[in-house]
């Protein structure tokens, strides 16, 4: 699908004053983790990346998000939401069952490991878990709906629109501090905003969005 | 689904080169005119002739006309004032020309009308410093059209502006006045054209008379019209100082000195005895001062605000505006040039 | 040494971190832990830190515990959503029930400051009848607070806070004009308005504790947007930047990384100091007075981890209702998409509001009300709604989160009625201070689905006349917390009285959101704080009369 914001890129703006300093650090931070999981086994890290590329697809064209090593990450550093369902085990323990429970679904029904799956056949699995109609003893009672609503798609999520990359695909101003923005109205951009295709003119945004400073 | 039929929103880029370059250049034209009218003071360049008109002989015993002004050598005053007022006028007209240049920038040029506010401005100024450098009795007719031109866009911008305001969602909320297009900014360029036609009018007079405008006297009809833009001003400013809450007790100084001349010239435009008056005119000084004054406190204003300078490509957009004060600065001129009229012409 | 305000805390040697001045200091007076001082507050928030500063400035010793961090905002806010989830309270608690709650973002905070660090500045009064719910309005519960007596108290916090609001307000009895002008409604906020006149109902620019105009060391708002992951501005008029500074002025200190374990009572049943971790080890304060300022979830988890032979139940319990009647308020939402480009990310999240639905009661059928807002969710808050809200994933999801600069939504506030069963309890899992953490249960009753039912057809047809199309519903959110240590005239039908001092120990006092009986339909934290002024005042009051 074409780039709805071409040739658009947050990480352009790094020295305008929509950064500053300690955003610098943190978004430098992020994007210099490793790409190997420190928390999560290479098993449980193979089954991770699969999932990952179902429940965000990512183009093939441009430097992939690594998800998993930033899901592998809230993992390693135990960083919870301050809250979890009573059914629910805690944060690491419930992404270690989830994993394993879903890569046994694959091999008992499929006779593969999850990541050697098709992708149609992966997408298969998840939806039964997303309806909760996975429940091998793999899952030790932990509801796969339950999982998938909040573990699975809701860490996944957040650690895709974590990074800039994502933001560039949608759009969004990155950060902003001290510089915020002066032009609030509708169709109204600052020439430090992301400039939208039009049907017939991609050119003229790819333009613009060079300029973005 | 992409908006295949909004219009493409232009942004307009103007770098910071051009900014500056703009800025830089309307600042110049500032300076010439204040400074032109020094230095043609200074000269006495080939003096005209002119006749001195002579005074009756007191028969009875009427009441004692006041003792001319000493008329300097040179110039006749419809000449002297009529270059006062097209300094005025151009001093106006870069207030106008630098505001309306940003603040439709921030509305990013939406309707292509946006440009003309700059275009008539900028031809003020030109006619303003041509006006300031001729010293001839005649009106000039490629300055007239220009101000009239000016004064007539002025209107129309009122009227884009009052459609601007009334059509967002709330109609003429107190919300719409303080965010949508400024209601009075384009009266701005109303007055500075008015102020140079008047220019023109005052010229064209005959140097042995007391000059006419359209019938009135020039003296009392500039400064009705200087009296009266200044307060128009006063309101727009309230109206934005009021949005900015009066955070600053500064902010008080434009919705108080600048009212109280207004009110002192329009009291003497309503006398007839051409005696000097002392106050109205430091009062004017003080309210063309305070036009100066009030870019440094707009400045500080922007310095204070997130990121400061070096975040200009926000602030100097949303913060104070800084070419908007020195509007009092020609309007004072322009009620300066009036009071010079009325007291070289008892009833002028 | 590491500055890293995540370990050590700021907040000692004579000083604390100027929050105006990059690197700064302001010096703070300190108290020594076996000196006994006038009040020991526990958390800093909306409740604690607005109690903590007018103690102060009356004369009062005052210690104010926080659990976590003292921020420098201009220094430690980055621009990010994922970092800034520092500033919420991220330590476990269960959520159950038939519906469970989300906590973090939406309400709970671990900053000096408390939750107002990341709020989002909403700053609404109570419609006068709520005061009165039952015998006026007929649900929920009297406050035992006369509305003209709040109506005082928030005139007082909108000064200090210099709320921004419109010149003039549609809804409620009159009142002083806000004490600075509006801010600019975004294109999201126009929606709601264009919305709002095709509904014929009014709405307003939204009363904001952000500034429109510089105030002291405040610059204006930036409209950068992040502001629910803290204010790296300053224009955010949070108590971290406002009450706090005058309460250090007055010579209250505060102490940081403190994390409350106890409030310790003496043999005689009165409240005697709290038990703190601090730097690796537990700490005694003493105290005259205990304010314990946690909010609805932290205040109750205390009292009741501070059971002791003589109150087995828990502190200040004899009425059993610590912990019960917990309100959160409903937090519904339907969104759209629009040809005009939005951007909502830019400017607060919620420039735009009508308060209709809580001063209309015909064409209702249900108790309370609700205000609906506009909204501008940053990346990663939208894709997990998104996600969570439709259950989208995989290219369904991408191709939405695409349209990102082109959705709009209205979101309401809405009043959930108490019920004993909504609860607070202490679950058997331990935190890593050794302190059982809190279970928390909450079931809709059959008010709150009709008052959501109500607003989300309401506000659909509001989007939908405004133009947007594509339009779903999310079902399942909510927000704020209170009513877990309610106020009442009845020692057996509340927890505190209406000096929010608690029936059982003279000297504990419990002054945050846990106190109200019941939530109204607006935002809580000008009440909060209005509740916190009350307070001081009539502690002054009672010292005076050698009532204390």
């Amino acid at each position: 699908m074409a780039e709805r914001y071409p040739g658009y890129d947050v990480l352009a703006k790094r020295h305008t004053p929509s950064w500053n300093e300690q955003t610098r650090r943190v978004i430098d931070a992020r994007l210099a983790l490793p790409r190997e999981p420190r928390f999560l086994s290479e098993d449980e890290f193979r089954t991770l990346v699969a999932i990952a590329a179902r429940v965000v697809p990512q183009p093939a064209d441009r430097p992939p998000i690594p998800v998993a090593a930033l899901v592998d990450h809230k993992l390693e550093k135990n960083h919870g939401d301050g809250y979890r369902h009573a059914a629910l085990p805690p944060l690491r323990e419930a992404w270690r069952r989830g994993l394993g429970a879903i890569d046994q679904e694959a091999r008992e029904a499929h006779k593969q490991p999850f990541h050697r799956l098709d992708a149609p056949t992966q997408d298969a699995v998840l939806k039964a878990a997303q309806e909760g109609r996975l429940a091998g003893a793999a899952w030790q009672g932990m509801p796969s709906a339950l999982f998938f609503s909040h573990r699975l798609l809701r860490d996944i999520v957040l650690a895709y629109y974590s990074h800039p990359t994502s933001w560039n695909e949608i759009g969004f101003g990155g950060p902003a501090s001290p510089r915020g923005y002066v032009r609030m109205g509708f169709n109204r951009r600052d020439p430090w905003e992301a400039a939208e295709a039009r049907e017939d003119d991609e050119a003229a945004a790819r333009q613009e969005n060079k300029r973005v400073r | 689904m992409r908006s295949a039929t909004l219009p493409r929103e232009r942004v307009v880029g103007v770098t910071p080169t051009g900014g500056a370059a703009l800025g830089g250049l309307a600042l110049i034209g500032f300076a010439a005119l204040l400074l032109a009218r020094r230095s043609a003071v200074a000269k006495t360049a080939r003096p005209l002739a002119r006749v001195v008109p002579k005074l009756p002989e007191p028969t009875r015993a009427a009441r004692p006309l006041p003792e001319p002004r000493p008329q300097p050598p040179g110039l006749p005053a419809a000449v002297r004032v009529g270059r006062r007022l097209n300094q005025a006028s151009g001093v106006l007209a870069v207030a106008v020309l630098l505001d309306s240049a940003v603040e439709h920038y921030r509305g990013s040029f939406e309707n292509k009308a946006m440009i003309s506010p700059l275009v008539s401005s900028a031809l003020s100024i030109a006619a303003s410093l041509h006006g300031v450098a001729d010293r001839r009795v005649a009106a000039h007719r490629a300055r007239d059209t220009v101000y009239a031109v000016a004064g007539l866009s002025g209107f129309v911008g009122t009227g884009f502006h009052l459609y601007n305001i009334g059509k967002r969602p709330g109609g003429f909320s107190w919300l719409n006045l303080f965010y949508a297009a400024p209601i009075g900014a384009p009266m701005a360029l109303t007055l500075s054209g008015m102020l140079g036609f008047l220019a023109e009018r005052v010229r064209d007079n005959d140097p042995s008379e007391a000059p006419l405008v359209l019938g009135f006297p020039a003296g009392r009809a500039v400064a009705a019209l200087a009296a009266g833009g200044i307060l128009g001003t006063v309101g727009e400013v309230g109206l934005l100082h009021f949005r900015g809450s009066f955070q600053n007790p500064a902010m008080f100084l434009p919705v108080t000195v600048p009212p109280a001349a207004a009110v002192l010239l329009g009291c003497c435009a309503a006398r007839r005895d051409g005696a000097p008056r002392l106050l109205t005119r430091w009062w004017l000084r003080a309210t063309a001062l305070l036009g100066i004054v009030g870019v440094g406190f707009h400045a500080f204003g922007v310095a204070r605000a997130m990121g400061g300078w070096r975040n200009w490509s926000q602030n100097l957009l949303n913060g104070p505006p800084l070419p908007a004060p020195p509007s009092f600065t020609g309007l004072s001129l322009a009620g300066l040039a009036a009071l010079r009229l009325m007291e070289e012409h008892a009833d002028g | 040494m590491s500055d890293d305000p995540l370990l050590v805390p700021r907040a000692r040697h004579g000083r604390a971190p100027d929050v105006f001045r990059p690197g700064g200091w302001v010096p703070m007076q300190q108290y020594r832990e076996d000196e006994e001082v006038d009040f020991a507050i526990v958390g800093t928030g909306a409740g604690g830190g607005t109690l903590a500063c007018r103690l102060a400035e009356a004369g009062f010793s005052v210690v104010a515990v926080a659990s976590k961090k003292k921020w420098r905002p201009l220094e430690d806010f980055a621009s990010d959503e994922t970092e800034q989830t520092k500033l919420y309270w991220t330590d476990e608690r269960i959520v159950d029930g038939a519906n469970p709650l989300q906590l973090g973002s939406n309400n709970s905070g671990k900053s000096v400051g408390g939750s107002t660090v990341h709020f989002a500045m909403v700053s609404l009064r109570f419609r006068p009848e709520w005061f009165k719910a039952r015998s006026k309005l007929g649900y929920g519960a009297d406050w035992p607070i006369d509305w003209q007596e709040m109506w005082h108290y928030y005139d007082e916090v909108e000064q200090a806070l210099k709320i921004s609001g419109p010149v003039r307000y549609p809804w409620g009895p009159k009142r002083p004009r806000y004490p600075y002008r509006p801010h600019e409604v975004n294109a999201a906020g126009l929606v709601l308005a264009k919305g709002a006149e095709a509904m014929g109902i009014e709405w307003a620019p939204t009363p904001l504790a952000t500034v429109s105009a510089p105030r002291d060391l405040s610059p204006p708002c930036v409209y950068r947007g992040f502001c629910t992951s803290g204010c790296s501005t300053n224009a955010k008029q949070s108590v971290l930047i406002t009450w706090l500074p005058r309460a250090l002025a007055a010579g209250a200190e505060i102490r940081d990384l403190a994390m409350v374990g106890r409030v310790a009572v003496n043999d005689a049943g009165r409240a005697i100091g709290v038990e703190y971790h601090r730097e690796g080890r537990w700490r005694f304060q003493r105290a005259r007075n205990v304010v314990v300022a946690g909010y609805a979830i932290e205040t109750p988890r205390l009292l009741l981890n501070s059971a002791t032979p003589r109150y087995p139940d828990g502190l200040a319990n004899s009425s059993g209702l610590v912990g019960k009647n917990l309100m959160v308020q409903a937090n519904q939402a339907v969104w759209g998409v629009m040809d005009d480009e939005i951007r909502s990310y830019k400017g607060p999240p919620s420039l735009a509001i009508t308060e209709h639905w809580n001063y209309e009661d015909r064409g209702k059928d249900f108790f309370g009300g609700y205000a609906y807002m506009s909204q501008g969710p940053l990346p990663t808050l939208w894709a997990n709604t998104e996600a969570s809200g439709r259950g989208l994933w995989g290219q369904a999801l991408m191709t939405e989160m695409e349209k990102y600069n082109h959705q709009v939504g209205l979101k309401i506030v809405g009043e959930m009625i108490p019920q004993e069963r909504n609860r607070v309890t202490l679950a058997d899992e331990k935190d890593q201070y050794g302190l059982p953490i809190s279970r928390v249960t909450y079931s809709w009753c059959d008010n709150d689905r009709r008052l959501i039912a109500h607003s989300l057809r309401f506000m659909g047809q509001a989007l939908e006349a405004a133009g947007a199309r594509d339009i779903w519903r999310q079902e399942d959110d909510t927000c704020h917390m209170n009513g877990t240590a309610r106020m009442g005239d009845d020692p057996r039908r509340s927890v505190v009285n209406a000096d929010c001092r608690s029936w059982d120990i003279r000297n504990l006092w419990i002054c945050d959101g846990s106190v109200f009986p019941t939530v109204g339909g607006v935002n809580p934290s000008l009440t909060i704080q209005a509740i916190a002024c009350r307070t001081a005042d009539r502690i002054r009051t009672l010292a005076a009369r050698g009532e204390l």
